[in-house]
């Protein structure tokens, strides 16, 4: 991997239509770094999974900032997605319009060759990910989602596949 | 112009399709959910078509999810299809979630309308 591509810091309000503008960053920094397409998409789902959280658990009622960081070197990409909210606990708040499934750091975990998360109560959080241009399999083998969707709508890591609510 | 359409087609009668088109995250399902909620007050079988969707994420599965569970307490067929040439950015979150059997997804629409309408006992079935 011989191309190049600048470090990118995007620091934007921690809100829903942000999102989609850290994924199309992520694809031109992808397109300049000539990233395999395959690879590129589950880049995309990981960031979008990690931004969400931000939008959705970090900053109660009040506004906020989400940064995202992308970190080239020869071989990989190194993402990092952080907030200055309230912690990393995920909340199931039925007031908001869209219930969390409680999906997202399953797939970042599945999707990345590496992730940590980083944090404490008040001191905001970063999901640190990093993807690998060329793979050796898929990184999804080595870390698969656990578990199925519950009874309740929200994601059961413990629940068994062979036997999906219904 | 809305380059993330969500619409709904009701021309096969007793079943309505949900046509979702280009990316949809935590912004869209707010929208996609309103649509869903429509779709299930319509009374019959339910199709969400994903063919023309290049991106979804787990916001979009909360609320496929929702929205099955509903149907199906309604009595009302749900069926999600994705078309021939799946984009990766919808094939590959079905496939790792497990996701395929239990939504449940088939690829073409008019199978999916098949099946949406005969899962429920609905006025078509």
């Amino acid at each position: 991997m011989n191309a190049t591509a600048p470090d990118v810091r995007l620091t934007m309000p921690a809100r829903p239509e942000g999102v989609a503008v850290v994924r199309q960053a992520l694809a031109g920094m992808a397109d300049a770094l000539d990233v395999d397409a395959t690879v590129l998409a589950d880049m995309k789902m990981a960031v979008s999974e990690a931004c969400t959280n931000v939008v959705v658990h970090a900053y109660e009622d009040s506004d906020g900032v989400l940064e995202v960081d992308m970190l080239a070197d020869e071989n990989a990409l190194t993402i990092r997605v952080r907030d200055h909210g309230s912690g990393i606990q995920p909340r199931a708040d039925r007031s908001r319009d869209v219930p969390a499934l409680g999906l997202g750091l399953p797939l970042i975990a599945a999707l990345s060759d590496s992730f940590e998360l980083h944090g404490s109560s008040g001191q905001g959080t970063e999901v640190r990910m990093t993807f690998s241009f060329a793979r050796d399999g898929d990184p999804v083998e080595e870390n698969p989602v656990p578990g199925t969707v519950g009874d309740d709508g929200r994601w059961d890591p413990d629940a068994s596949r062979e036997t999906p609510a219904s | 112009m809305d380059a993330n359409p969500i619409v709904l087609d009701d021309a096969a009668g007793d079943v309505v399709v949900v046509v979702v088109e280009g990316e949809h995250d935590i912004y869209t399902a707010p929208t996609l959910r309103e649509r869903l909620d429509e779709a299930i007050r319509r009374g019959g079988g339910i199709v969400v078509d994903l063919t023309g969707a290049t991106f979804v994420d787990s916001s979009v599965l909360g609320a496929l999810l929702d929205a099955r569970r509903r149907a199906l307490e309604a009595d009302q067929g749900f069926v999600v299809c994705v078309g021939e040439t799946v984009e990766p950015g919808v094939q590959r979150i079905l496939d790792i979630t497990g996701l395929v059997p239990v939504l449940p997804v088939v690829s073409g629409r008019a199978a999916a309308i098949d099946v949406a309408r005969t899962d429920g006992n609905g006025p078509g079935g």
